[in-house]
């Protein structure tokens, strides 16, 4: 079976050590986790992890299964980037130079990037899309010579269909 | 349901142990635990601590009074090398579904992760041993997490769970509500029984001409021992243990036709190669079960029940995978079956048998050489004890032979190392299984080599009178590892050959009487002594140097490709 890149969506409580007992599985595993993103979901006290990694399709369905067994894991599942509405923010502090040598469309139009700060230095500017935009806008910088720095964020993701049946469920035993 | 004001952490702790209804505890003391040892010497009235000679001694003994009881083991140690010297019987329960509580002494909250004596990250070291684990360092925590702490071991499919529980939690003072852990959202615990697949799954054994049952230890932790006999005598299956689920079924029942894996018996090794229907119960296709996946029952449509979701299409593919409580599964189907004569099917079984006895089993158990045989030994003790004892094993060679020529009359009559293969592990599991349940007969089986890793522990027989029957089945080897070296690495004895002690007189210096045998004639007489009472006994028969335990399915060998001799 061939790798491919699988998002893993998990749902727990907010618990110390959850965290370590999902890499854990992955690690038992050897599987190396590509990005890696944790925030609070709509219910106060519940967390989402939106993980990335690659993998076959029976590895991922062990290790998901292998997530759901830990005691404050709700629910884990597997799916693959297009079958989810993924977002990545990242942040590129460019040479100020952009501002006079004529370039500066191709951040404010052909990627529609926002600027956040800028100075007689550097500028930095944020941009908000699928990875591979966010890649595109860094290698055209790069190739440019203007490039200082590049961050992006992990995976953020949200499910097109299903989740809300489960994030009810989870609010009425929350007592919300 | 228990209300105090103002006490300690440790009163809470002992107080929450109490209201669990635990009456046993193993462990060792030190120094982030002598708060906790304090408290304890206040209620040993009620709480009786067995005080071993080793933390890993201690944990092994709470696992093997947990297979014994069906209890939940609880063992305490130290912070630092007394928890870690835990990990590795954690992590035998935790292959083994064995529920245990550990608690472990932390240093103060306030010096946590400053390198203090005896400080160590056993939260993140146990954590993928472990079913849960979570550090207390309030008092005010302690009786949600042990309530908590139980529920978890216990339920489900079960496990070990550890508790850390630093110095200044143990010492501060709170108010105390010990309310039993009955539930958690993210947890769940017996899952709804789809009816549909139950049915599919009856429909299926109705029309299989050579169904067969293989079942595992998931039968004792369901408490599904009748309700398995039920239903292979409902439907007329014949059914065949793992390793774990020896004893589930009495051995002389005349639809059980032995043990699975690589050193299991013949016909249902071979047989599952020609089931059309395997049902298995309870088990988890462990590679010693199966051998090469690639082979596995390739002809057999195969229904899983297990309560453990991760355990199904994990090793094998199946048709029918029921998520369910091993017993709920089986009250649901049992109504449905038909019975079917299938004579042609069970004839089989007899026909491998008839050849496994002539090609392994007579010469094991009846051996006409002059050097005594671990097969003799276990089926003399067998014939002498009736099936009535619980036999606790060591790993390795006795392990396999004490699992073959056993007999075993009622349930949690076999206490192994299955999934990990923990030598070391069998005489304080027999120490912990004897103080579990002190009216059997607990009969140990070790070796040479694992009784070293781990004999100290008769120390904790002396103290305490604990009349284990330890039988020391010496080949003066390695043997498992040395039978693997002979097999397949050319007879090349890489460092598997021992020089021992007088193990009767290192029993004799604790006060255990015994014997070593060295013929057929003195064996008799030295099982009789052994068995004359109630106390601790050690028993060493010198076998035969180079015995091999056959069959055997060489590791990634088809399960039908036995080795009968060398």
């Amino acid at each position: 079976m061939e790798n491919k890149e699988y998002i893993i969506s998990v749902f727990s409580e907010n618990q110390t050590g959850v965290l370590n007992r999902i890499t854990a599985v992955f690690l038992r595993r050897k599987i190396n986790i590509e990005s890696l993103k944790v925030s609070e979901t709509s219910i106060k006290g519940i967390s989402m992890f939106t993980i990335v990694a690659s993998t076959t399709e029976e590895t991922v369905g062990h290790v998901v299964r292998h997530i759901e067994k830990i005691v404050d894991v709700i629910r884990a599942e597997y799916q693959t980037a297009d079958e989810m509405i993924t977002q990545e923010i990242a942040l590129y502090k460019i040479d100020s130079s952009i501002l006079k040598n004529g370039k500066l469309d191709l951040v404010t139009r052909k990627y529609n990037a926002r600027i956040v700060e800028a100075n007689r230095e550097y500028t930095v500017v944020e941009m908000t899309g699928y990875r591979k935009e966010t890649e595109a806008f860094r290698d055209e910088l790069e190739e440019l010579g203007l490039l200082m720095q590049y961050t992006r964020s992990g995976t953020v993701a949200l499910h097109r269909d299903s989740m809300e049946e489960t994030l009810n469920g989870l609010r009425s035993s929350a007592g919300e | 349901m228990s209300q105090l004001k103002n006490i300690t952490g440790v009163e809470a702790l002992i107080d929450s142990l109490l209201e669990e209804h635990i009456d046993t505890i193993f462990g060792y003391p030190g120094g982030q635990v002598l708060p906790i040892y304090d408290g304890l010497y206040k209620v040993s009235d009620r709480l009786t601590h067995v005080l071993a000679r080793h933390e890993q001694g201690a944990v092994h003994a709470a696992q093997g009074y947990a297979r014994a009881t069906g209890k939940v083991g609880v063992c305490i140690a130290t912070s630092g090398p007394g928890a870690t010297n835990l990990i590795t019987g954690i992590t035998d329960a935790m292959i083994d579904s064995t529920p245990l509580v550990c608690i472990t002494g932390q240093v103060p909250a306030g010096l946590l992760g400053s390198d203090a004596f005896q400080e160590a990250d056993i939260i993140s070291m146990t954590m993928p041993v472990t079913k849960w684990n979570f550090q207390v360092t309030s008092a005010a925590e302690i009786p949600t997490a042990i309530a908590k702490a139980f529920y978890i071991a216990k339920s489900g499919r079960p496990g070990p769970v550890l508790i850390d529980i630093t110095k200044n939690a143990q010492v501060e003072t709170t108010d105390f509500e010990y309310v039993p852990c009955t539930g958690i959202r993210s947890y769940i615990v017996k899952p709804p029984l789809n009816t549909d697949l139950t049915g599919l799954a009856v429909d299926m054994i109705n029309r299989a001409e050579r169904p067969l049952i293989v079942f595992g230890q998931g039968v004792k932790l369901s408490g599904a021992e009748s309700l398995l006999i039920d239903f292979a005598e409902k439907g007329n299956i014949p059914m065949a243990s793992t390793l774990m689920g020896l004893s589930c079924v009495p051995s002389d029942h005349p639809l059980y036709m032995g043990m699975l894996g690589m050193h299991g018996n013949v016909a249902p090794n071979v047989l599952t190669q020609e089931a059309d229907v395997l049902i298995a119960i309870g088990m988890r296709f462990s590679d010693r079960v199966t051998g090469d996946l690639k082979t596995y029952a390739k002809q057999a449509k195969v229904i899983h029940i297990d309560i453990d979701p991760s355990e199904i299409n994990k090793n094998v593919r199946v048709q029918v995978g029921i998520h369910a409580d091993v017993s709920d599964a089986l009250n649901e189907m049992i109504p449905g079956l038909v019975r079917a004569g299938r004579e042609e099917w069970f004839a089989k079984f007899r026909q491998k048998f008839e050849e496994e006895y002539g090609s392994v089993i007579e010469r094991d158990v009846e051996p006409t050489g002059e050097a005594l045989t671990m097969g003799e030994v276990v089926r003399n003790i067998a014939r002498r004890v009736d099936g009535r004892a619980v036999v606790v094993t060591d790993v390795g060679q006795q392990q396999m032979i004490a699992a073959r020529y056993s007999y075993f009359r009622s349930t949690r009559s076999f206490i192994t190392s299955g999934g990990l293969g923990t030598m070391g592990y069998g005489l304080p599991a027999a120490v912990g299984a004897k103080v579990g349940v002190p009216d059997r007969q607990v009969v140990l089986y070790t070796g040479d080599g694992g009784f070293q890793m781990t004999l100290q522990e008769m120390g904790t027989m002396m103290q305490y009178g604990i009349g284990v029957k330890i039988v020391v089945l010496n080949n003066e080897f390695l043997g498992m590892v040395r039978q693997w070296q002979q097999l397949f690495f050319g007879r090349r004895y890489s460092h598997t050959e021992m020089k021992n002690p007088d193990f009767v007189g290192i029993a004799r210096a604790y006060g255990i009487p015994g014997r070593r045998v060295q013929t057929r004639e003195e064996l008799e007489a030295a099982i009789g002594e052994m068995f004359a009472d109630d106390g601790a006994y050690l028993l060493e028969v010198a076998v035969e140097k180079e015995g091999n335990v056959f069959p055997m399915v060489p590791a990634g060998a088809s399960i039908s490709d036995l080795l009968f001799n060398e």
